[in-house]
């Protein structure tokens, strides 16, 4: 126990790193106390299969890379937010528009060819482009609070994109068409490797999203503006900067990516846009990996990996759970996630007395909450 | 100890020391307040006075010594204790609710009920009554929002008497008052004295402390400097105690030879943001290549608001401002900052640094858009990196892991210097530094003072605001005062005593030509 | 015209539950946010508050045959308690913790439909919880007053006399006791209340425990009265309260009108088809829904600019810092 400690001690950051560790374990652990509430005899068998699940096979592990490319992109699209000071809770909202400006293109616009699925993975992003760019705005110019408008917003684009849909490019049986097969994400080699798998290159696409945010973020002049009107703005506003612009320009990418999430979604096969009466779900759990994920892209797209990996062994748990078991595990990492502040409170008034030292936890670079 | 040279004493504080980390906020003060008596606490900025009342009022809590009210001694460790002793205090900034109405203000806390419900109909009386008592004259029913700053000050007294206060506390009462409230204020601060209230004030502008003051402490640096009775004191007299005589270390710089104007200020007016009162009143003057301005006066005269203005964090109302002979009236913050201007903060860690960012990205904060540090967007690490280790070689910034430090893990001197370090390398032709060297110690203050001549000798033109008088004395080529917002006085150093800056600064003398 | 009146009694048989239930939301959020902190989670705990109602009445009230409005009053009564508990964690994480408002409270957001949903399947074997339109009582004697009465008092719920009770209830603790000029005077100015002696702690844990009582009871209301089936979520109505609170201005006799337009068209979503007038213009149903989001975002554009907000709304207080 005690090396833990000095190396806590010695190395302030890893405190973040450790609450999104034993935010997981807590999470994981409820689950199980849950699970033995309801079925005592299967508990640790459904556990076992959770974990495991998802490597059992090739096809398993295919499946927990297509359940994870959309939550690493909303997880993306709220940690850049995160990163710049802001709270992007509209993320479902742009993946929705996103995604019809993805199906309208892809249902139409097949002239396009063997490109046909490259544009319209860039319709989704300026769709969700400019919703996120609203959120921004509203923030910037008339001062509304982001959490409220993009949560209006969240529901405006469910009603907006269901009219929508039913007007230019209805199913019947309210679904949506189908994208045409041009307009589908290819899906190359990667069924050999990932034999009868819904995988695509969709997480191609995620991991080069998170590569240009880490790349914006860290070696760019405009993500050096973007992090200090998140960290300081009035050490943003003496440097010159305008933090207004940088408020909606924060906006504009966040809501583009998790416009991409919502192409990457629809433009396949295997899932047809149902006209909703509820939102989708998507854009909060990439809350949650934000959270988990410290709002760095590459912590983003392994705790997006994690949660596609619970959900894979959710399926392979449902012989024998609910669903909602899941969901609640997830639910519950996301609450201590939440308390992490508390957690890193916790741990460092205990590191303190048993160290005795004065550790400075100075929060890493970005880190909200 | 007879007892009856205690009873006469309604406030005694006695070898009272507290100290902050680094500070010695109060050291042995001794004071003294008689029954019925106005006495005045006089001192400049830093001299520890509100500390030393925020301690009688149960904000904090002495290191050392003792306090006796009414010849008993007490222990007063909350406001509320200080109210059950009858003792009150009305802040510098006030703390009234702006929704509320006056009489809400006032009877918040001490409110009257009738089976749940709040009855104002008692309250009201007494407001009343206490109000024609003491010629406070209120609208009970009128917004605090609404009202003016002289009668906001009112309700705060107000609120003091209806908790039965017999010790009066007031910090800097007529910083934001109009020459006609502070008239006003006089008159009801003698007629409450008159009435048998004990009253303590801190000031600094002798006129006032001349007009309705019996006797006088004045602190020094947290010293405790001299009791005395006001009509047997001149002003100049008061002025040195404030001030002090001795001229400290003085750093040895070349006589400066001022060539050509920087920076042209004219009519310059300032309106604060959110108050909206004139903080910064018709103000002009100019600063030369190859010399120091220091802008002395005690703190909340405007300094701070004409430096933003200047700078372009604070729009202006009226007035223009060129640099090098172009017009920079209507520039943005950015652009002023490219034309020629640095600019040391007041605030260092809220305008001066991103306290999260690392030291090296700090040093670059007001130049990262520019080649060599950024090339078609892209940053270039090297050259920040290289930049970084020089600034840290040249100016001595110290902090646990170098360029990489984050900024707020460093000391306050170290984000001071590497501040200093990032707005002089720039190479300006105007820099201004506001308190550069508040809260550092001994050695720090040097190095930054020397640092600051060689920018003067470098062709440049500095512009300094100090609430400090040994830092305006050692550095400045030319000295300008500010006092209410207004330029009252410009001295040669060499040819004016700090006890006639100090008669400048506390208002009471101005020169015609100001 | 007395078509036209029992067509508008009709409208007011539905909206009025729905508005009293934002209502309710809304004053939750309007204690908690007067007293200086952000409340996010109102939907959460609206969530929690329905969800219990519908369980006590599915699993106490109908295996013990109580009477139909005594079991509305469990519902309610039910609701109100869970939510005070939930709020006091985000209260706890909120005052003690200083952790940042927004994130916890969308935690629990997130946690408590989840938990919902999976003790609903467990314990109900599905998600949906039905509950019969059993509820609207006619008043004796109050339902015969011409036209007032068809409007108000045929059909009525209790939930709604409940409500209208306390929005009187609050509207005097707030502006008329001493608790509730206390409450106010910590969410402009703690510094200030603190200096006369208010424990400025104490008054926000109330603040935030009173929005979850108020909110769950909420939850309850809109269960019993307006939409019988448990989804899992009420559509961001949670939100909906909480753009009502900054519309209103952080005053309850406004809030009551925009909870009465939002109602309105929230109800019209449902009901357009069933009005002449309106089945002429032909517009989707879609488009119904959509209505008060875009109203509220419109009506936020404009209103945010000037916030009449409290001072000291979202800011952690620090006893250090006096």
């Amino acid at each position: 126990m005690n090396w833990i400690l000095n190396f806590i001690a010695k190395k302030p950051n890893s405190i973040n790193v450790i609450s999104s560790i034993v935010a997981i374990i807590m999470g994981l652990i409820f689950g199980l106390i849950l699970m033995f509430i309801v079925n005592p005899g299967n508990a640790l068998l459904g556990f076992w299969t959770i974990l495991s699940g998802p490597f059992a096979s090739t096809r398993d592990m295919g499946f927990m890379i297509f359940y994870s490319t959309p939550i690493i992109l909303t997880g993306l699209s709220v940690a850049f937010a995160f990163r710049t000071g802001l709270f992007n809770i509209g993320a479902t909202g742009q993946l929705t528009v996103g995604a019809f400006f993805g199906l309208y293109v892809g249902v139409h616009w097949t002239f396009l060819g063997p490109f046909h699925w490259l544009v319209a993975i860039l319709a989704a992003a300026v769709g969700g482009g400019i919703w996120g760019g609203i959120t921004g705005a509203l923030k910037a110019y008339r001062n509304v609070n982001e959490v409220v408008s993009s949560i209006m917003l969240n529901y405006v684009s469910m009603y907006m994109v269901n009219l929508l849909i039913l007007n230019t490019i209805y199913g019947g049986r309210s679904e949506a068409l189908r994208p045409a097969s041009t307009a589908r994400l290819p899906v190359l080699f990667l069924d050999n490797i990932f034999p009868r798998s819904p995988i695509n290159i969709g997480i191609f696409i995620a991991l080069i999203v998170a590569a240009i945010l880490h790349i914006i973020l860290n070696y760019t002049t405009f993500g050096y503006e973007l992090k200090s009107v998140g960290l300081s703005r009035d050490a943003a506003k003496y440097a010159g900067i305008k933090e207004k612009r940088s408020i909606v320009m924060s906006f504009l990418i966040a809501g583009a990516i998790a416009g991409i999430a919502g192409g990457v979604m629809y433009l396949v096969g295997d899932r047809t846009f149902r006209i909703n009466e509820q939102l989708l779900e998507q854009g909060f759990t990439g809350i949650a990996i934000a959270l988990l994920g410290l709002s760095s892209p590459i912590g983003v797209v392994l705790a997006g990996i994690f949660y596609g990996s619970i959900l894979r062994g959710g399926d392979a748990a449902q012989r024998i759970f609910r669903e909602e078991i899941i969901d609640i595990i997830i639910a519950v990492i996301i609450y201590f996630s939440a308390l992490s502040l508390f957690t890193k409170q916790v741990i460092s008034g205990y590191v303190r007395k048993k160290t005795k030292k004065d550790v400075d936890f100075a929060q890493k670079e970005g880190d909200v909450g | 100890m007879k007892a009856g040279v205690y009873m006469d004493h309604a406030v005694e504080m006695l070898n009272i020391t507290k100290e902050f980390p680094g500070i010695k906020a109060n050291d042995q003060v001794n004071l003294q307040l008689k029954k019925g008596e106005i006495h005045a606490l006089l001192g400049e900025n830093g001299a520890g006075k509100t500390t030393l009342m925020s301690i009688l009022f149960g904000i904090y809590k002495a290191d050392e010594g003792e306090i006796k009210v009414n010849g008993e001694t007490v222990t007063i460790r909350n406001p509320n204790d200080a109210n059950k002793l009858g003792i009150g205090m009305v802040h510098q900034h006030f703390k009234l609710v702006d929704r509320f109405t006056v009489l809400e203000n006032i009877i918040l806390g001490y409110e009257d009920t009738k089976n749940r419900v709040l009855v104002y109909e008692d309250a009201r009386e007494k407001v009343k009554k206490l109000s024609e008592q003491y010629n406070l004259k209120v609208d009970p029913d009128a917004m605090v929002s609404d009202i003016s700053v002289g009668h906001q000050q009112r309700v705060e007294i107000l609120k003091m008497l209806y908790r039965d206060a017999e010790i009066l506390i007031l910090d800097e009462p007529t910083a934001s008052l109009t020459p006609q409230e502070i008239d006003e204020l006089m008159d009801i601060l003698k007629k409450l004295a008159k009435e048998g209230k004990s009253i303590l004030f801190i000031s600094h502008k002798l006129k006032e402390i001349r007009e309705i003051a019996n006797r006088c402490t004045i602190l020094r640096r947290g010293a405790y400097i001299d009791t005395v009775d006001v009509s047997k004191t001149t002003n100049e007299k008061l002025a040195e105690m404030m001030v002090g005589r001795k001229v400290d270390f003085s750093l040895p710089k070349e006589k400066a030879k001022p060539k050509d104007t920087v920076l042209s200020v004219k009519d310059f007016t300032v309106h604060d943001p959110v108050s909206k009162k004139e903080v910064v009143s018709n103000i002009s003057f100019e600063t030369k290549r190859g010399e120091i301005l220091v802008i002395a006066g005690i703190e909340g005269n405007g300094q701070s608001e004409l430096v933003y203005g200047i700078t372009g964090l604070y729009g202006h109302s009226s007035g223009s401002l060129a640099l090098n002979d172009e017009d920079i009236t209507n520039e943005d913050i950015r652009s002023r900052s490219l034309k020629g201007i640095s600019h040391i903060p007041e605030d260092r860690q809220k305008h001066g640094l991103v306290l999260e960012f690392p030291l090296e990205y700090n040093l670059i904060l007001q130049s990262y858009h520019q080649e060599p540090f950024q090339r078609r967007g892209f940053l270039q690490f090297d050259v920040i990196r290289d930049h970084a280790e020089r600034l840290i070689d040249r100016f001595d910034i110290r902090s646990g892991s170098g360029a990489l430090s984050i900024a707020r893990s460093m000391s306050g001197g170290n984000q001071q210097k590497a501040i200093l370090g990032r707005e002089i390398d720039r190479e300006s032709d105007l820099l201004i530094a506001v308190q550069p060297t508040r809260g550092l110690d001994v050695g720090a203050i040097e190095f930054i003072h020397r640092e600051l001549v060689n920018h003067r000798d470098n062709d440049k033109s500095v512009l300094i605001i100090s609430y400090d008088l040994d830092e305006v004395f050692n550095l400045a080529d030319r000295i300008l005062v500010m006092y209410e917002g207004e330029k009252v006085g410009e001295f040669d150093p060499k040819e004016v005593s700090r006890e006639e800056l100090g008669l400048y600064m506390s208002g009471s003398k101005r020169s015609d030509s100001a | 015209m007395t078509a036209f009146i029992n067509d508008l009694g009709f409208i007011f048989s539905y909206a009025i539950p729905v508005m009293i239930a934002l209502m309710l939301v809304s004053l939750g959020g309007l204690f908690s946010e007067r007293s200086g902190v952000i409340n996010i989670a109102l939907d959460g705990i609206m969530i929690m508050g329905g969800f219990i109602g519908a369980l006590l009445v599915l699993y106490v009230g109908r295996p013990l045959g109580l009477p139909t409005q005594a079991m509305v009053l469990l519902a309610l009564v039910g609701g109100a308690v869970v939510g005070t508990i939930f709020s006091a964690a985000h209260a706890f994480a909120a005052i003690h913790m200083n952790s940042n408002q927004i994130i916890s409270a969308t935690a629990l957001n997130m946690f408590a439909p989840a938990l919902a949903v999976f003790t609903a399947r467990t314990v109900g074997g599905t998600e949906r919880i039905n509950i019969v339109d059993r509820y609207r009582l006619d008043i004796p004697l109050l339902a015969d007053i011409p036209v007032l009465g068809t409007l108000f008092f045929e059909r009525a719920f209790l939930s709604t006399f409940i409500g209208i009770a306390i929005l009187i209830i609050v509207t005097f603790v707030f502006y008329k006791t001493r608790l509730g000029l206390r409450l106010r005077s910590v969410g402009e100015n703690p510094q200030a209340s603190e200096s006369l002696g208010i424990d400025v702690y104490r008054m926000r844990y109330i603040g935030v425990m009173t929005s979850g009582f108020l909110a769950g009871l909420g939850g309850a209301t809109y269960l019993i009265s307006f939409d019988n089936r448990f989804n899992g979520d009420f559509l961001g109505l949670g939100f909906l309260a909480l753009a009502i609170l900054i519309s209103g201005q952080w005053k309850p006799i406004r809030l009551f009108i925009f909870a009465l337009i939002f109602a309105m068209l929230r109800v019209l979503a449902n009901l357009h088809d069933s009005f002449e007038m309106l089945a002429a213009v032909d517009l989707p149903g879609q488009f119904y829904r959509l209505l008060p989001y875009l109203f509220t975002l419109i009506i936020l554009a404009f209103f945010s600019k000037e916030s009449q907000a409290p001072k000291a709304l979202g800011q952690a207080y620090d006893q250090e810092k006096r």
